[in-house]
């Protein structure tokens, strides 16, 4: 069983605490992917890995083996790099049978498996090609081609399609799950993207600042995120936020807006000092159904559905709304905003979630 | 009127400093081509010719009399093989440690190290006037002197500071990812620096390469320091000694002259395309 776990693991870079304590455990075949802003951690925790950064406490196992102390190659992990770091003196044939010819296996079997692993990735024709003859979606089959041949226990991303624009992009996702689901391997993804992270995850690591803010099913974290933190960063667009007015009325939530001020009855939270609430579940309502008037500041038309940008009356506080595309709105128009109350997030000073809305 | 304006433009727009550095160049090219044009008419002119004043003129006649002469003489065998036994070691040694050194300062680096990589680098400011008597001293109680082994020695150790200096920061250049993804395909620092750095820095090995043959190759100095006799001088100190006791065969220098500097234009002819990609190299990333 190739599983991977992680116990306390932590990594510090001079006065910088990098990883900070790390629990984590994937499961034998698991998709995970590691999440998070620009600098937390994520693409640090995977070097921890793969043993090309040495762990600075903790320890880490590898289908039921220690392999903190291990070298890189004996750890049974592949890892695919941002820049695919292609050997680009060598074909593509000799890119992907690299590291049998390393280990001095018989001419006739690296032939055999570097076939197999170019049928896998549909890259027979390119084999006698050199990387700088390829476009970046063919060097990344190439670059994965070079870690499935090995066999690895666990396969490791470090952010694989950052590089890549956004049509190949979404290609290459897909690919990526195919792969996923042909292999059964385990898998590590490094991404700051999150609409990666929610398309080919079985389960998102969010990090930040080298902690573990919440671990979950996509649609776990989405629908009920542990923290302002995770709230904000998973959903696209982020989710909206608005601070509580301390001395509101009882029984009802009273939000500061600028000047303004939203009362919304019979939904109260104690402790709560801001609410967050998806786009999707802001919604456009009558005068008198309404909570709140805003004004139209920009449409995005997306074809299948509409964002829009929506200013407070009385205050600068942005909102975003997601509406069907047949709402007849235009920039500077008066609206009514009604909350989906059963939908509002309700975060304490901390930024702890309070409600399972 | 619009096209007498055009017409105007590029007489108010002439700038001189083109034609200004092109005469500077050109006079340059001129005073650095002279002496090898006197060399190689002296060498297909009779010492009778020269002896005339008529070194400047072309002949009417090509005399190779003076490639014959040098050809058939046993001590120029003799100089060139010197020569070999010199240079091929001491610019494969100054390379190989050049290249070990800049992988270690670019790729390994340790606490320390960029000092050290400062005072290795520091190591090519020092003038040979200033370490000749030191080191003859000390080559002459190893018991070195009169022998080719001086020679190689200072010559390879003169060489590691610009030998590291340029393949440490050619090393740079090379990503890191590349390193680290042939460690995980299971190379050791040797595997990768043979297997991946190596045949990357073609470039820069081919500009060591042709510097370093070529500053050993017509070196001077050294030999003339650390051998006696006739049977250990090299090339350079070889042309000198063809003299006469009482005249200067200027015709057999001249074609001995001619004949020493091909094997280095054959080094740089060989390496030229690698030498020009190697000197703007770190110039643009990518």
């Amino acid at each position: 069983m190739a599983d991977l776990r992680l116990e306390n693991v932590s990594k510090r870079f001079g006065d910088v605490q990098v990883i900070n304590g790390v629990d984590f455990a994937a499961k034998h075949g698991e998709f995970v992917v590691f999440v998070g802003p620009s600098g937390c951690g994520k693409s640090t925790l995977l070097r921890l890995i793969t043993g090309l950064e040495e762990t600075g406490g903790g320890r880490i196992f590898i289908g039921g083996a220690d392999v903190t102390g291990m070298k890189p190659s004996k750890r049974g992990v592949a890892m695919v790099f941002q820049s695919y770091a292609l050997f680009p003196h060598m074909t593509v044939e000799d890119n992907i049978g690299f590291g049998l010819r390393l280990a001095k296996l018989p001419k006739e079997e690296i032939g055999r498996r570097v076939a197999e692993a170019a049928r896998i990735l549909q890259i027979e024709d390119l084999l006698e090609r050199k990387p700088r003859q390829l476009s970046g979606g063919q060097r990344q089959r190439v670059a994965i081609g070079r870690s499935i041949i090995r066999d690895p226990k666990v396969f490791l991303f470090d952010e694989p399609l950052s590089n890549l624009d956004a049509a190949l992009r979404v290609q290459m996702r897909l690919e990526i799950a195919r792969l996923h689901k042909r292999l059964g391997a385990t898998m590590i993804y490094v991404t700051h993207d999150q609409t990666e992270a929610m398309t080919l995850a079985d389960r998102i690591v969010v990090i930040n600042r080298g902690r573990i803010e919440q671990v979950g099913s996509p649609i776990d974290l989405y629908d009920h995120p542990a923290n302002r933190f995770v709230s904000g960063f998973i959903g696209s667009p982020a989710m909206n936020f608005i601070d509580v007015n301390e001395h509101g009325p009882e029984n009802c939530t009273s939000l500061g807006a600028g000047s303004a001020s939203i009362e919304l009855d019979g939904c109260q939270v104690a402790g709560a000092t801001a609410i967050g609430i998806r786009p999707e579940h802001l919604e456009l309502a009558g005068p008198e159904e309404g909570d709140f008037p805003a004004t139209v500041e920009i449409i995005e038309k997306l074809g299948a559905e509409s964002l829009v940008y929506l200013q407070f009356d009385g205050s600068d506080l942005p909102l975003t709304m997601r509406t069907s595309p047949e709402h007849p709105l235009c920039a500077g128009e008066t609206v009514h905003v009604r909350f989906n109350k059963d939908r509002i997030h309700f975060f304490d000073r901390d930024g702890k979630i309070l409600n399972r809305p | 009127m619009v096209d007498a304006a055009a017409i105007d433009r590029p007489l108010r727009d002439f700038n001189p400093w083109p034609a200004v550095i092109v005469v500077c160049l050109v006079c340059l090219a001129v005073l650095f081509l002279a002496p090898t044009l006197g060399v190689l008419l002296s060498s297909v002119k009779t010492t009778r010719d020269i002896a005339f004043g008529e070194l400047w003129t072309i002949p009417d006649t090509l005399f190779l009399g003076n490639f014959g002469e040098v050809i058939a003489n046993p001590a120029v065998h003799r100089y060139i093989l010197n020569t070999i036994l010199v240079t091929v070691p001491a610019t494969a040694a100054s390379i190989a440690l050049g290249v070990f050194a800049g992988y270690v300062f670019s790729k390994l680096p340790f606490r320390g190290s960029d000092v050290l990589f400062l005072i290795l680098v520091s190591g090519m400011f020092f003038p040979p006037q200033v370490i000749l008597i030191p080191l003859f001293r000390l080559f002459n109680t190893m018991g070195l002197i009169d022998t080719l082994w001086p020679i190689i020695i200072v010559h390879t150790a003169l060489g590691i500071p610009i030998c590291t200096l340029l393949m440490r920061n050619f090393f740079a250049t090379v990503p890191n990812a590349l390193r680290e993804a042939a460690i995980l395909e299971g190379a050791n620092e040797w595997q990768v620096l043979m297997r991946v750095a190596l045949p990357l820095s073609l470039p820069a090995i081919a500009v060591l390469a042709t510097l370093q043959f070529t500053w050993i190759w017509n070196d001077f100095l050294w030999p003339l320091i650390f051998t006696n006799s006739d049977e250990k001088r090299t090339i350079m100190i070889g042309i000198v000694n063809l003299k006469g006791q009482y005249s200067v065969a200027w015709g057999v220098q001249g074609a001995l002259s001619l004949i020493a500097s091909i094997p280095t234009l054959i080094v740089f002819l060989f390496f030229q395309r690698y030498f020009i990609k190697g000197m703007t190299m770190g110039a643009v990333k990518g």
